[in-house]
């Protein structure tokens, strides 16, 4: 303890409790540096001590991923949570790894913009588990995801040098884009000290309309029919029976989100209200777009044993959503699912941590065999030690492993956690 | 020198006609579009497949033989120069559009497809594939991907690297795997990601899964003139400002303008400043409303005269002298070389002030096109090959702008890459430990150093004639 002392203060670090736990490990202890130096002094420390890391923010997506493999400390960047630099101007951002994004938020809504990535829980969100987690939500289908954004990063490395790639500009091919090494991989190839985003002009205008549909297939296709339109939908989300919030606890919907300036929006609006009468659908327009497309974003995060989150094509999307939907009728486990239709990822929420490991050995092959993924997104801690978190990656695993070996020889970030054990 | 045993081996796999090595044959190999230096290879394998892309990396792995990959030639870094490296692979003969998904808005191509053929092989759908290089007749969507190419309309649509899914990619070994795929959010590290980009240091891509965007229901292209470069900029401020985000942003100055209008006599005001090429895309209700609104920004800056296509033809017209703006500058000089700088968008003005500076202190002329909204400069610095004292004050100019760039908190290159051209310039951006890091993320992939070496990287020992510079073949 005295050596963490040493390099952050007394005050700012503590014996590992049990709310620090990680997948229901407990941490040797939480230290919470202040400064990129210290951060890297953290880095040169545990490797000395033979301990792992693992990063945290808030703490609001550490159960994301497979547990630690050994033990680790916890480093808190949540002292490192300064907006750096904002160039309204320029459009970009830059902001401290531990930068809560409700504070991001706040200073990009004052000049009209905002960094258009909607994780659940945004609030506890920081910029560093944001890129770590690779999180995203409606928006990403029309406003692409961390790594269409990410324009720059600074990490420590794991021998404590701080290492920057990308730039603060918003086009730019100077060297390898390192800074999507970052993205998604669980702060297993270093510890994200600071990021650079692109950000762009907040819709003056964002609505909804959603649309209750008889059947699952005919969500599917009047999400497709409304992709295939020229009204372009900032966000496009298709649930099974009891997938939306406040929603119909049988049948299906789609929800369209709408923005732009108030010409575009009214429009927009017309014509879905339109498809939908067309399709025999009844359609409800939500004037607080925004409202409502939070509360979608937070399925992800519900209260469940666990959330699954499965990639498919964007015309699969209805076809997986019927097929979860016949395995809970015939289980009576009540499955509910959330997709972001646009985008081909369907969410499964289970409620019974029992019926996790048979779903996920159920669904997983098909869909792997087709190019997709299923992956248990979010989970209580008994449920993942029954089940491959990430399943197979496939025969990339070999150059991943690569990769890893490159910058983390000694399993000093978050081992474990990631694919393939690593 | 290749061993005739192993041309007879490449020739055995992609055919007789698949191997280049005569040495007339080969001059056209020397270089692409840098022209400034020129190396010729000792041999150029044209593979048909995928497979046999392989079958020559086997056997150019078996004897330790480093090779570049080519797929047009249009690149203007230098990317596929042949340094340390006798044989060039060539993907130019892979044109097969594999599979065509309407539903889903995908593509799979291989390597040789030229970046065009995409968009018009969609067309008929609706669809097109958004990044659009001005070399788009002619570039490859391989090149694209080594490159990371972008295009007038990346700042609304993004890069190459924001459309492309997945990729096969034939590992220095000779190894093929395939990195993402069709579907999005595959688990494990972002690898598609660090390929696009690598300008070809981690093997050779053979096929790319694209993203396909919805073609737009209507556009609204209008050419704004301004009396200075000045006031062009600050209209473009004022339309970030505004939360406008146009398809493109382009400004060219005074003295592309003339070119232009010399080339292609389609009534530009040969004594304005500069001039802006705006368009908007997108839902047609909405065009008007933001065409109006840029128009009362540019009139607050003082625009002279806003000048808005009526049809398909008259916005054919504009984009036409902006996108061949390039091949009007014959008129100008015998000789030019362009560069690639980036600046945050609201430094153009600064950096406008330093390219004259620049100009004036080393007594050549320089001509200004490039993509306003991105930041993204393209001076094209005018001179005469026969003139060896002019051609060394280019060259120091082509430096002190890229250094102004940097310090101005920009980039070396925002779409051409860095490839022999600017490698000397990294350490401008970089320090040792980030330049350690990308060659450690490329001994993974590459752990002998084979794929497209001494490039990218300022320790690379070049040793290529470096010829007077001559005019470039493609932009």
């Amino acid at each position: 303890m005295s050596r963490w002392s040493e390099i952050v203060g007394a005050t700012h670090v503590a014996t590992g409790g049990a709310g620090d736990a990680v997948d229901g490990l407990v941490p040797a202890c939480v230290v919470r540096p202040a400064s990129a130096a210290e951060v890297q002094a953290c880095v040169r420390a545990a490797a000395a001590e033979g301990l792992a890391l693992v990063a945290s923010g808030l703490g609001a997506h550490l159960d994301v991923g497979a547990p630690p493999s050994r033990r680790f400390v916890l480093l808190g960047l949540d002292r490192l949570a300064r907006v750096v630099d904002h160039q309204a101007g320029d459009m970009t951002v830059t902001a401290e790894a531990g930068c809560p994004l409700g504070l991001l938020s706040d200073v990009l809504a004052a000049a009209g913009q905002w960094l258009p990535i909607d994780p659940p829980r945004p609030r506890s969100t920081t910029v560093g588990g944001l890129i770590a987690a690779n999180l995203s939500g409606p928006l990403r289908a029309s406003q692409g995801r961390v790594r269409d954004l990410l324009l720059g990063i600074r990490t420590v490395g794991a021998d404590g040098a701080v290492v920057s790639s990308g730039g603060r500009v918003v086009k730019n091919v100077a060297g390898y884009d390192l800074p999507k090494l970052h993205v998604g991989a669980l702060g297993t190839v270093g510890v994200i000290l600071e990021a650079t985003f692109k950000v762009r002009p907040r819709p003056a205008r964002e609505e909804a309309v959603v649309i209750a549909c008889r059947s699952v297939e005919a969500a599917g296709e009047t999400a497709l029919a409304v992709a295939a339109g020229q009204l372009v939908p900032l966000w496009l989300e298709v649930a099974g029976p009891g997938g939306l919030p406040e929603g119909p606890r049988d049948g299906a919907a789609v929800v369209v989100g709408l923005g732009g300036i108030a010409e575009e929006v009214e429009e927009a609006r017309a014509r879905t209200m339109d498809l939908a009468r067309a399709r025999g659908s009844g359609a409800v327009a939500v004037a607080d777009g925004a409202g409502l497309r939070t509360r979608l974003a937070d399925f992800a995060a519900l209260p469940a044993a666990a959330v699954l989150r499965a990639g498919v094509l964007p015309a699969e999307v209805a076809a997986l959503i019927r097929d979860v939907t016949a395995r809970a009728s015939a289980s009576g486990v009540p499955l509910r699912c959330l997709a972001h239709a646009a985008s081909g990822v369907v969410r499964v929420a289970v409620p019974q941590a029992e019926a996790v490991a048979p779903l996920v050995a159920a669904l997983r092959p098909g869909l792997e065999a087709r190019g997709g993924s299923l992956i248990v997104e979010r989970a209580a801690p008994a449920v993942k030690t029954g089940v491959d978190v990430w399943g197979d990656v496939g025969p990339a695993m070999g150059l991943m492993r690569g990769v890893k070996a490159a910058f983390d020889p000694a399993g000093l970030f978050a081992p474990g956690r990631f694919v393939g054990g690593l | 020198m290749l061993s005739r045993a192993l041309v007879t081996r490449l020739r055995a796999v992609v055919g007789a006609d698949g191997v280049i090595d005569r040495v007339e044959s080969l001059l056209v190999y020397e270089c692409d579009g840098y022209t400034l230096e020129r190396a010729a290879p000792e041999a150029v394998v044209l593979p048909r497949t995928p497979a046999e892309v392989s079958s020559v990396l086997r056997l150019l792995a078996a004897e330790g033989v480093a090779f570049v990959p080519r797929g047009a030639g249009t690149g203007l870094s230098g990317g596929t120069l042949p340094v340390g490296a006798p044989v060039m692979v060539c993907t130019s003969r892979m044109q097969a559009i594999e599979a065509i998904d309407v539903a889903n808005r995908r593509i799979v191509v291989q390597a040789g497809v030229v970046n065009l053929w995409v968009t018009n092989a969609v067309r008929a759908h609706g669809l097109c594939y958004a990044p659009d290089p001005s070399s788009q007749p002619a570039c490859t969507i391989g090149g694209n991907v080594a490159e990371n190419s972008g295009g007038p309309h990346t700042l609304k649509y993004g890069v190459t690297t924001n459309h492309v899914l997945g990729v096969e990619l034939a590992l220095p070994s000779g190894e093929l795997v395939q990195l993402g795929g069709a579907v999005e959010d595959r688990p494990g590290y972002d690898l598609v990601g660090l390929v696009v980009g690598a300008e070809g240091t981690f093997g050779i891509v053979t096929r790319a899964t694209l993203r396909l965007v919805r073609a737009p229901e209507a556009y609204r292209t209008l050419l704004a003139v301004f009396e200075s470069v000045d006031a062009a900029s600050e209209a473009v401020s004022g339309i970030i400002g505004a939360g406008i985000v146009p398809a493109a942003l382009e400004m060219m100055d005074r003295l592309i303008i003339q070119a232009v209008e010399a080339a292609y006599r389609i009534g530009l005001p040969t004594d304005a400043g500069a001039v802006l090429l705006v368009e908007l895309d997108g839902p047609v209700v909405g065009l008007d409303p933001q065409a109006e609104r840029i128009a009362a920004v540019c009139r607050a800056s003082g625009v002279r005269e806003i000048r808005v296509a009526r049809d398909d033809t008259e916005r054919a017209a504009l984009w036409k002298c902006r996108k061949r703006a390039f091949g009007a500058v014959g008129r100008l000089a015998p000789n030019y070389c362009t560069q690639d700088g980036v600046v945050p968008r609201t430094r153009v003005p600064d950096i406008v002030r330093r390219i004259a500076a620049a100009a004036e202190r080393h007594r050549i002329r320089i001509a200004n096109v490039f993509h306003a909204g991105d930041g993204n400069i393209h001076p094209i610095l005018l001179f005469d090959e026969r003139d060896r004292d002019e051609v060394e004050r280019v060259l120091a100019a082509g430096r002190e702008i890229l250094e102004a760039c940097v310090a101005l908190g920009g980039s070396l290159t925002g779409e051409h890459g860095i490839g022999v051209e600017k490698m000397a310039q990294m350490p401008l951006l970089f320090g040792p430990d980030d330049l350690r890091a990308m060659k450690a993320l490329r001994a993974v992939f590459d752990p002998e150093g084979r794929a497209n070496p001494h490039k990218i990287f300022p320790d690379a020992k070049v040793c290529v004639e470096t010829r007077s510079p001559r005019r470039q073949a493609a932009m």
